[in-house]
């Protein structure tokens, strides 16, 4: 199967395979065909343990300059422990390298390895949905790269196998052939996205910008106290305490302004690691996504795995005018450890306009992806349809966008047709819930200053419930006007959130069922909740709110005959 | 104008589920009022007022330990088609589920230890989804058995991996 998928090596397998006589015969290729990983490996552990070294060597002179000793010794200590570090390490790497193999046969990647336990890991090639290369600035000096198998699986730790590290060309040609690629066959028509460095402007619109220094600085301060430096760390504080004190007025708005200064200054600088050199490609069945500046990685999603787009919109980048947009796809896993962005995302903050013509465009690829399934017929008149509504767009969207827009839902059906919005009674409903939660702050504020044996707390307490009827005002509006929904010839769109508008396209053909809730106070206003579930993403994607009998024939009309069994239709006349 | 809305699926669960319930309830509300009247007994000084408030709280834990599962009861229906599992639960917040047969990834059934003296068990049909599991509670167990073997055969009829 797939062998013409199984691009020669050679070039590149003499790179690092220099005393492994198997690699350069191709009849013992492949029967035995096990490789080595890139020996450079061992100079990267090197340069890495000075961190190490680094630290053993600042606690080292502390403790023995606190023992009396002479610097020629203290120096001759610390040098002796950092050739021991840099030994260890690189020793423990050299086993590592030595007793790892890997192969790739026509049916499978195999990956044995192990100092004390001997694993054997084995994935099979027609499962392999991702190649993600990630190099770290050290690795990408030395030429190396580290490549992530995965099988898009959800369960289990067997689902990716990683080859830590790999030369760049290996890791190149790797993904190649597991992905069954040809270089003439390369990027469709130019790629999807591309940076442009002006959307850095929308990198500070982050709550992270104002809390953002604040926590950093409050993180740093038990490590450095416990690096020794705490007569510093205390003296400063203390100096800070004693300036706010007696010189409020200069002293506040100027921390304030150097937080900010200090917050943006970072924003833009994880932004410009993060993203720079960002280039979204189409590839035949799969979005090809790199970026990053120091650390470079190249993540490849299979269309195959895409089950819709989701556009958020947090409060900071809508009111800049901007928007993320993320994939809704299986087998995806969450933000891990280590990584400054989501796995799911698939653009940075970019402007609002170009975010949905970027969605539209995933979308079509997805839904590309599944021309020909058996549930891919036609739709019966769609709510909202442009033909129906088509003044209904929101107010917002960009002028010159209205008409891409429409065009767009015509042209492919995976455009975003006019949203309907939710019955007014979903704003009250919001709206009640605002003044219940003020009513809640009133009662609590009331027996705090009742209790507080402290003046000035009565007299500040009081300016909490306004805040909160404010504020919770401001939600349900807001919340209610961003509810909507719409249905178009692939996706179900629908749209929440006052702080963060979230705007998901669900692949009507990723509906893997439903659940509708009715609360009591739902029910007394004629609302309930439709939950589409799907095997990407949250899992789950709801419309919220919505009127009954618009909800119930969305959900049927969403995936044909499966809710229709179970409505009944009247035509007595509703409370309405 | 007319009016759209969801049918009660056909079937209720076991009559036996309500007993079984009950002493569910009971084993849970038991140990609050237990709670409530040691506390009252040992802890206070045993005034008038305080004893006839955790009466009425003793009382309306048992009351609510007797009406709740025949509530429930009532509410609590399930129906499988030759297309869709369809249950609907929920006594303030009504809830509907449907999961058509074509996604259906796995069919469980479970019978816990008081459950089993009863002689019930509940079905568990999951989809690839993580939020998509339905839940048919308290059916006679050999009823159970035969509606899990029957989805089982349904699903692995239908190709595909269900995502």
């Amino acid at each position: 199967m797939n062998a013409p998928g199984l691009r020669p090596q050679a070039p590149e397998a003499a790179d690092h395979a220099g005393d492994d006589p198997d690699a350069r015969e191709p009849a013992a290729q492949r029967q035995e065909g096990w490789r080595r990983l890139a020996g450079r490996s061992l100079w990267v552990s090197a340069v890495k343990s000075l961190a190490l070294v680094a630290g053993a060597v600042a606690g080292l002179t502390r403790f023995l300059l606190g023992q009396d000793w002479q610097t020629g010794g203290v120096v001759a200590a610390c040098a002796g422990a950092a050739v021991l570090i840099v030994a260890a390490v690189v020793a423990y790497d050299l086993a590592r390298l030595r007793t790892s193999r890997w192969r790739l046969t026509p049916e499978r990647l195999e990956l044995r390895s192990g100092i004390i336990t001997r694993r054997h890991h084995s994935v099979p090639r027609d499962r392999v949905r991702s190649v993600d290369l990630k190099a770290a600035p050290i690795l990408r000096i030395f030429g190396l790269t580290v490549a992530k198998v995965g099988t898009g699986e959800n369960s289990g730790e067997h689902s990716e196998l990683t080859l830590d590290p790999l030369t760049r060309n290996d890791a190149e040609t790797l993904r190649r052939t597991l992905l069954h690629q040809h270089d003439e066959r390369e990027a469709r028509d130019g790629p999807l996205a591309e940076l442009r460095w002006s959307w850095i402007r929308y990198a500070p619109l982050t709550v992270w910008t104002v809390t953002g220094t604040a926590l950093v600085l409050g993180a740093l301060y038990k490590p450095l106290n416990a690096t020794g430096l705490k007569p510093v760390t205390s003296e400063v504080a203390s100096a800070l305490r004693d300036w706010i004190v007696t010189r409020p007025l200069t002293a506040v708005p100027l921390l304030l302004a150097v937080n900010l200064a200090v917050g943006v200054l970072g924003s833009v600088l994880l932004f410009a690691e993060s993203w720079g050199r960002y280039r979204l490609e189409q590839e035949p069945g799969r979005l090809r996504l790199r970026r990053g500046l120091l650390t470079t990685r190249s993540l490849t999603l299979e269309v195959r795995r895409l089950r819709g787009v989701e556009i958020s919109e947090p409060l900071l980048l809508r009111l800049g005018g901007g928007a993320r947009v993320k994939t809704v796809a299986t087998g995806l896993g969450e933000k891990a450890g280590n990584e400054t962005e989501d796995a799911a995302a698939l653009a940075p903050p970019l402007p609002r306009d170009l975010a949905w013509r970027l969605a539209a465009e995933v979308a079509a690829a997805g839904g590309d992806s599944h021309a020909g399934s058996p549930m891919d017929n036609p739709m019966d008149n769609p709510a909202g349809s442009p033909a129906d509504r088509p003044a209904d767009i929101p107010a917002d969207t960009p002028a010159d966008f209205r008409a891409d827009f429409r065009a767009d839902f015509r042209g492919t059906g995976a455009g975003v047709p006019a949203f309907v919005p939710h019955p007014r009674m979903a704003r009250r409903r919001r709206l009640v819930r605002a003044l219940v939660a003020t009513a809640l702050t009133t009662a609590a504020v009331a027996a705090a200053a009742a209790l507080t044996p402290w003046p000035w707390v009565r007299a500040w307490v009081w300016p909490v419930p306004l805040v909160v009827l404010a504020a919770g005002t401001w939600a349900a509006v807001e919340g209610a006007r961003n509810l909507g929904h719409a249905l178009g010839g692939r996706h179900l769109v629908s749209r929440k959130g006052a702080v963060v508008r979230r705007t998901v396209a669900l692949d009507r053909r990723g509906v893997s069922g439903w659940t509708i809730t009715e609360s009591y106070f739902q029910r007394r206003s004629g609302l309930l909740t439709i939950s589409a579930t799907t095997s990407a993403g949250h899992g789950h994607y709801e419309v919220v709110d919505v009127g009954r009998d618009t909800g119930l024939e969305l959900a049927s009309r969403t995936v044909p005959g499966l809710l229709e069994p179970f409505l009944v239709r009247g035509t007595t006349v509703a409370k309405q | 104008m007319s009016t759209t809305m969801l049918r009660p699926p056909r079937n209720r669960a076991d009559p036996r589920v309500v007993p079984w319930w009950t002493v569910q309830w009971l084993l849970l509300m038991a140990p609050l009022a237990v709670a409530a009247v040691a506390a009252y007994w040992f802890l206070t000084e045993r005034p008038l007022r305080l004893g006839a408030a955790v009466a009425v709280f003793v009382v309306a834990c048992l009351v609510l330990a007797l009406v709740a599962p025949r509530a429930y009861y009532r509410v609590e229906r399930w129906e499988v088609t030759g297309e869709a599992v369809y249950t609907r639960k929920g006594w303030l917040t009504h809830t509907w589920r449907v999961a058509p047969m074509s996604r259906i990834q796995r069919v469980d059934t479970a019978r816990g230890p008081v459950q089993r003296l009863f002689g019930l068990a509940d079905v568990t049909v999951t989809t690839a989804s993580s939020a998509g599991a339905v839940k048919i509670e308290g059916l006679d167990h050999e009823m159970a058995a035969e509606l899990a073997e029957r989805l089982t055969a349904i699903t692995q009829a239908t190709p595909g991996d269900a995502t």
